[in-house]
């Protein structure tokens, strides 16, 4: 069975571990900066402070642990092989995370400097990733709804880096003035286009597989991702050329489609044959129910414009999307594929897998289970802080993040060590024989 | 497309991996060179298809109105 199981195409665990533990310490560093700068965040999404935490969020968190899962399993639910994996691993890793700490420094310092050379590091290394991983994915005939709906996510990415880079120039070159809608679309293109585009791509495949439940039905899988990327399409141009009826007649339909992807998502769910709830699970309820929340948000303000103009409202929005529902879906895939990659990996390398530790050692499933609560505790004070931003509530909301942040970060620091010592003891093993 | 019947089916749909690709490669042991085997999964199972070139099988995949894609493979 040794033979069969050998993944020769696989990347080395190195490639997608360095993002995966890096992405925590970006979410308590976004913790520490709600609790030292909540009054500001809570103020309006425009606050310096309160980009540079939505950008330590999305880039630093979401980002991070989305590339790096994009070079571990591509070649698994794609078929697509990226050269020289780890390399990829390393130039994306630096440029991301150096990116995004010079663009939240220049975010909160004021500094132009720290956001060209942010903005420049994060345009190279994402662009350099998707000129890899396009490449590989083009290769590919699109013979699976997965597929179609990861070449698409990726190019959405394209129109987010476009956008972004415009952004940092129009902030730093101060050319021709600011114009916010052009910040929608950039949001858009990333929480739709590429962020649910790729938990979309991704649930058609992770769901039925670690969930055990039946699988999408065909025609709406081939469907959803191209119709959020028509819809996108359609959204960019009326928002740009047109009155504001028909952008909220597209913005109406996104929320409507990604709605019923959540709510089919817990159908399936429903009928689940694993009789366990563990922390993937639970993790990914949470998920849909706060992605629904979303959408029903979107759909009011599709209807009545006039209720987003309250701060609290974007805010709210803005929390529930990215911690609510992306965190989520984020970490409860993490929780199940982490310690599955490395006993896979592990058992590879010993006949029989004599030796290796069980996916529940590497990661203790009641421990999983009590930082999920931890992440509702955490999101529900957001939450509370933004309906009522007081010292209280928001220095409340900055230490459940810390705290939660620096639970899944032990978590899997944890798996990473045992992985580690494993196979050292392997490879010593090997070098005496 | 229409797959020929063939009596050696893994319905791997509600398996947890690697059950699936292990179960896959007993059946190819099992049956004999030239017959046909259908593996039933939720997904398009890449590391397994690189396995079977590599082993000089022939597969063909269809995938259904359910989800279920069908994977008809040669010994």
């Amino acid at each position: 069975m040794q033979a069969l199981l050998s993944f020769d195409k696989s990347p080395p665990l190195a490639a997608p571990f360095r993002f995966f533990l890096t992405a925590p310490v970006m979410g308590m560093l976004a913790a520490l900066l709600f609790l030292l700068e909540g009054e500001t965040i809570l103020a309006s999404r425009w606050t310096p402070a309160a980009l540079a935490v939505t950008h330590l969020l999305t880039l630093g968190f979401l980002a991070q642990v989305m590339l790096g899962a994009l070079i571990q399993i591509l070649p698994v639910v794609a078929g697509a092989n990226l050269p020289a994996p780890l390399w990829v691993a390393r130039l994306t890793h630096a440029g991301l995370l150096g990116g995004t700490l010079l663009l939240v420094f220049g975010f909160l310092w004021g500094s132009p400097t720290g956001l060209l050379l942010g903005g420049l590091g994060l345009a190279l290394s994402i662009c350099t990733f998707l000129a890899i991983s396009l490449r590989a994915l083009w290769a590919v005939p699109s013979t699976s709804p997965t597929i179609r709906s990861l070449k698409l996510a990726l190019l959405a990415l394209l129109v987010v880096v476009a956008l972004g880079g415009g952004l940092v120039s129009v902030l730093v070159f101060a050319w021709g003035g600011f114009d916010p809608r052009w910040v929608d679309l950039h949001a858009a293109w990333g929480l739709a286009g590429w962020g649910a585009a790729l938990v979309v791509a991704l649930s058609l495949v992770v769901v039925p597989m670690f969930q055990l439940t039946p699988g999408y039905p065909a025609r709406f899988s081939w469907f959803l991702v191209p119709a959020v990327f028509a819809v996108l399409i359609a959204w960019s141009l009326v928002q740009m050329w047109a009155d504001g009826a028909g952008a909220r007649f597209f913005q109406a339909g996104l929320a409507v489609v990604l709605a019923a992807f959540a709510l089919l998502t817990l159908r399936l769910q429903a009928q689940r044959r694993r009789a366990r709830a563990d922390a993937t699970y639970r993790y990914w309820q949470f998920g849909l129910l706060s992605a629904i929340l979303a959408c029903a948000m979107q759909l009011t303000v599709a209807l009545r414009p006039a209720v987003s103009e309250a701060p609290a409202w974007s805010l709210a929005f803005g929390m529930l999307v990215l911690v609510g529902a992306f965190m989520s879906f984020i970490v409860g895939m993490l929780y199940k594929i982490l310690p599955f990659l490395a006993w896979l990996h592990l058992q590879n390398l010993v006949p029989g897998g004599k030796g290796v530790p069980a996916m529940n050692r590497l990661l203790p499933e009641a421990g999983a289970a009590q930082q999920f609560w931890s992440h509702v505790v955490l999101s529900f004070l957001l939450l509370l802080a933004v309906i009522y931003p007081l010292p209280l509530t928001w220095v409340l909301a900055g230490l459940a993040g810390l705290f939660s942040q620096g639970w899944l970060l032990y978590h899997l620091w944890r798996v990473a060590h045992l992985y580690w010592r494993h196979l050292k003891v392997i490879q010593l093993g090997k070098a005496a024989a | 497309m229409t797959h020929p019947k063939t009596p050696h089916i893994v319905d791997a749909r509600y398996m947890e991996p690697p059950e699936p690709f292990v179960q896959t490669m007993e059946m190819l042991d099992r049956i004999q060179p030239g017959e046909k085997m259908l593996l039933l999964l939720f997904r398009e199972p890449h590391p397994l298809y690189r396995v079977l070139l590599q082993n000089g099988h022939a597969y063909e995949t269809e995938l259904l109105p359910d989800g279920t894609f069908e994977i008809l493979i040669t010994r």
